[in-house]
């Protein structure tokens, strides 16, 4: 085989004509859809009959009614979607990275890693784009007028989509199927540019699709008054939601899609029927929850600026999210985001039995739980309930008096933003387990380490105490921006300086495989919550438009335009969870069946199913 | 396969211990406002107050905001009436009102034309209000509401309540959404809708106010016609004082259809 | 790893010294920036200004 390294410059050349064409490509897809919208602007006299149209207003009369909720079922159908979409989306962005580790490393075992990851997210592909179509459909079908209103504000910008997946199919398949014949050299250069195509194309998809989203809640490009679409193509994508959405489900997509394969490598871990298998997918597993953590770590900040915009858009809607009849969906978050963070750090604490090095830190282990639960704690107390008069009298006040400011945000922050900081460092005391530092500076380093912990964590609780209760709103809101930076200050800190202090450090040896079952309990445990949360939190967005269609410019007449108590809500969320478990099943037996071999059938008429790698 | 079990097993039961927490907190179910109709004829003082109050705990949405927690002023915590004077004197207030009555229907329909000290959106310095304009989607409130809002705000501390209750002409809902402006379909309704013909000689008018426009369409272009109704004053004829009006309602559509009727006016029928 | 003697304690001791220092004046240069980046600014004594 011909060795490229002849060749360094003129690989790396490609590879960034190629990453520079992904780029043009996007670009001009979308700037083309731009591009005859804005000269069909204003200056025209000639304008399409259809920007004169105000928004529908149909009557409950008017909605279609097929004898089932149309709002339960679309409901259904669109979380299955999006459940599979974040599958299909995220997997191939940490595929890609995995590759590029494996290639950097020549470590043949990174890039099977993705290889095996990529099979599963080929064959949740298919159901993705089944869920589209049915939503699609029951979308026209039951919603015809807010569909006719949207086809109007979006025109051809949706067949653009639809275009995009002719695209995104394609590069799927190439970068799956030949993954084998492009698997070294140049090659593997190609290889990896269809992997960057494929993710450019999946994030074009989600960003378009979010548009919909953000404009059924806060729209733009159309007239205030009566909803006539009046601006062009960009004006009706770019509301003030889009990026914080896009963000933020970027984001949660990688944590989402590292979480489901890592619930994979844990079945097949418990599964497995010899060491080396073992071994295998415990790695597996690892790497898994370390995309999904890191993943996740981020995504408080970026659902943070989605909240912060639907306040800034609206503030009756922010407040109606977290202080009226939405804000117990949010003591449920802290339920579920506990569950996932408890999760995450049992499986790394676990984990570092897998190192002797481990045994240094395990006396940290219990005051990072003792922070754990405590901060679940109050994150989970709500300001007030619904008090029987007598309560009230005993009580004194709406408010109990000392759970009553634990109620309310600043609490709140400094619970998540502690609970943060804490997986950190279990993630932190995780990756110096199997090591010992030999830099001469590292008196300092870990001085300076544990001074940002400990100077950090002082600056949350008083900024949360004294900006939260003792000056007024607008300090108090700010504040939380400084909490979130101590944090950051936190994250960012401890990785620069772990880099630096892990050069040349001895490495202990680690034992893959020797870890407890009970530990892999805990990466099932994670994509569960993660579903049951997006589910949660994807009907807390819906939830807020109310009884609009389209918020302020078409509202909602149909017989299901209430807000539904939390047991229908709790009912719909386990039932989408449910159903998209038993989808996962059926792909992770699909995925393995794909690699079994049945032998063929002896003389003796002894049939013999036989697993191995096809 | 014993694996599968213990797995599905832990699942749904996860699952469940979720779907349990969604049943233990409280139920609440939130309708969308309906529209109810208020018999103007019937309506006391005391029922018209009692109606403001309901809508302040309800549709209004004004306890989301104005209560204890710091992000409106508590309003059922002081005397409203005294603050109402309070800030109508204070040297900041930019607004027209001269009673408590004005002063309080001007903060809920231009909430930013005056901001209680520390309550402005954050970085404005109190120029700017995050309330919502209460007459406007999603609020919505009729002139009905408004004044049975104003009166129970009135009467709630014991002062006198000025709103005078509405008559049987004045309407009969208590908020339903205002009917979305017609939109016209040709260009001489628009120009009917918008009283061009008050000012201009146009169609069969013969008014002198304004420049005659039976021939615009050969004096001037496209875009200058459409200037000179979306902005007059930098396209308005020298002889005549800029005396026209601004037509912010006006849909894009309704300025095609104009400007394109009046591009063809070029004098020859007269 | 440090030495047990008295020099060594007293070292370590002024490394945590120096280096505790070094983070409260980053910390307060974060707070001081973040909040008057926002339009809030703060006195020294990180009250607010307004």
């Amino acid at each position: 085989m011909r060795s490229d390294s002849r060749y360094p410059s003129q690989r790396a050349g490609r590879f960034l004509l190629l990453a520079l064409m992904v780029l043009v490509i996007d670009l001009s897809l979308a700037q083309a859809t731009a591009a005859e919208q804005l000269t069909a602007g204003a200056e025209n006299v000639e304008v399409a009959a259809a920007s004169l149209l105000p928004a529908p207003n149909p009557q409950r009369a008017d909605y279609p009614n097929i004898g089932v909720s149309s709002r339960n079922l679309v409901w259904i159908i669109a979380q299955m979607h999006l459940f599979f979409g974040a599958l299909v989306l995220a997997v191939p962005i940490f595929v890609l990275v995995i590759e590029i580790i494996g290639f950097r490393t020549s470590d043949d075992r990174y890039d099977d890693m993705a290889h095996e990851f990529m099979k599963i997210s080929l064959t949740a592909y298919a159901i993705t784009a089944l869920f589209g179509g049915t939503l699609a459909l029951s979308l026209f079908l039951l919603y015809p007028h807010l569909m006719t209103y949207l086809m109007r504000a979006f025109g051809s910008q949706v067949l653009v989509y639809a275009a995009l997946f002719f695209l995104e199919s394609m590069l799927l398949y190439i970068y799956y199927y030949g993954w084998n014949a492009l698997r070294y050299g140049n090659r593997k250069w190609l290889h990896l540019t269809l992997g960057l195509l494929l993710n450019a194309v999946g994030t074009t998809l989600l960003v378009v699709a979010n548009s919909w989203t953000t404009f059924m809640m806060a729209p733009s490009g159309v007239d205030p008054a009566t909803g006539a679409v009046i601006g062009n193509i960009w004006e009706v994508m770019k509301g003030p939601l889009w990026n914080p959405l896009n963000l933020h489900r970027f984001i949660a997509n990688v944590a989402f899609g590292g979480a489901v394969v890592g619930a994979y490598a844990a079945f097949k871990f418990l599964s497995a029927k010899n060491p080396e298998e073992k071994a295998h997918y415990d790695w597996m597993g690892y790497s898994s929850n370390f995309i999904s953590i890191l993943a996740f770590l981020p995504l408080p900040f970026a659902g943070y600026w989605l909240m912060a915009e639907i306040y800034a858009y609206s503030q009756q809607m922010g407040i109606l999210a977290m202080g009226g009849i939405l804000a117990w969906l949010f003591v449920i978050q802290a339920v579920l985001i506990c569950t996932i963070l408890l999760a995450g750090n049992y499986y790394l604490w676990t984990g570092m039995g897998r190192s002797e090095g481990a045994e240094r830190y395990r006396w940290a282990i219990k005051y990072i739980a003792t922070v754990l639960i405590l901060g679940f704690l109050v994150w989970v107390t709500p300001h007030n309930i619904i008090y029987t008069a007598a309560e009230i009298t005993r009580l004194g006040g709406g408010n109990h008096p000392v759970l009553g400011p634990l109620g309310i945000m600043p609490a709140k922050n400094i619970a998540v933003f502690l609970m943060l900081i804490c997986t950190f460092l279990s993630f932190q005391l995780y990756r110096r387990a199997d090591k010992v530092i030999t830099v001469s500076w590292q008196n300092w380093g870990n001085a300076l380490m544990a001074s940002i912990y400990a100077v950090a964590i002082a600056n949350i609780i008083f900024a949360g105490v004294y900006y939260g209760y003792f000056t007024n709103t607008v300090y108090k809101v700010g504040s939380s921006v400084i909490q979130v930076m101590s944090t950051v200050f936190v994250i960012v800190s401890g990785v620069v300086l772990d880099t630096l202090m892990f050069k040349g450090a001895k490495t202990l040896h680690v034992t893959w495989g020797k870890v407890s079952s009970r530990s892999q309990y805990a990466l099932f445990a994670l994509p569960i919550a993660f579903t049951w949360l997006m589910a949660l939190m994807g009907y807390v967005r819906t939830s807020i438009r109310t009884h609009w269609h389209v918020y302020t410019v078409m509202p909602d007449n149909s017989p299901d335009n209430f807000i539904p108590t939390l047991q229908t809500v709790g009912n719909m969320v386990t039932l989408a969870t449910l159903l998209f478990l038993s989808f996962l099943l059926f792909i992770f037996w699909i995925a393995n069946l794909s690699g079994t071999r049945q032998l063929p059938i002896a003389a003796d008429n002894n049939p013999a199913l036989a697993g191995g790698k096809a | 396969m014993n694996v599968l079990v213990k797995v599905l097993s832990f699942s749904v039961a996860l699952i469940l211990i979720f779907t349990g927490v969604a049943y233990v907190l409280p139920q609440m179910e939130g309708a969308a406002p309906e529209e109810t109709v208020v018999d103007v004829g019937e309506l006391t003082i005391e029922s018209f107050v009692a109606m403001g109050e309901e809508l302040y705990q309800g549709k209004g949405n004004c306890a989301l905001c104005h209560n204890d927690l710091g992000r409106a002023p508590d309003l059922l915590a002081f005397d409203v009436t005294r603050a109402s004077r309070e800030r109508m004197a204070d040297p900041r207030y930019q607004g027209a009102a001269s009673d408590v009555e004005g002063y309080l229907r001007e903060s809920m329909l231009q909430p930013s034309m005056y901001v209680v000290e520390g309550f402005g959106t954050k970085g404005s310095g109190d120029a700017e209000s995050p309330m919502p304009a209460v007459d406007k989607p999603p609020i919505q409130l009729s002139e009905l509401a408004i004044g049975a809002i104003i009166a129970y705000l009135q009467d709630k501390d014991g002062n006198p309540v000025t709103v005078a209750l509405p008559d049987a002409a004045a309407g009969n809902d208590d908020g339903a959404a205002p009917a979305l402006p017609a939109l016209v379909q040709s260009a001489e309704a628009a120009m009917a809708k918008y009283g061009c013909a008050a000012c201009h000689a146009i169609l069969q008018s013969a008014a002198t106010l304004g420049p005659g426009l039976n021939d615009i369409g050969s004096r001037q272009s496209i875009e200058q016609i459409r200037d000179s109704i979306v902005n007059p004053a930098a396209v308005i004829d020298e002889d005549y004082l800029v005396m026209m009006p601004e037509f912010p309602n006006m849909t894009l559509g309704e300025l095609k259809m104009i400007v394109g009727f009046l591009a063809k006016q070029s004098g020859d029928q007269s | 790893m440090g030495s047990r003697t008295d020099v060594g304690k007293s070292r370590r001791v002024m490394t945590w010294a120096i280096a505790i220092s070094i983070t409260l004046a980053a910390f307060y240069l974060l707070d001081q920036t973040v909040m008057s980046m926002q339009g809030l600014p703060l006195n020294w004594d990180l009250s607010p200004a307004q």
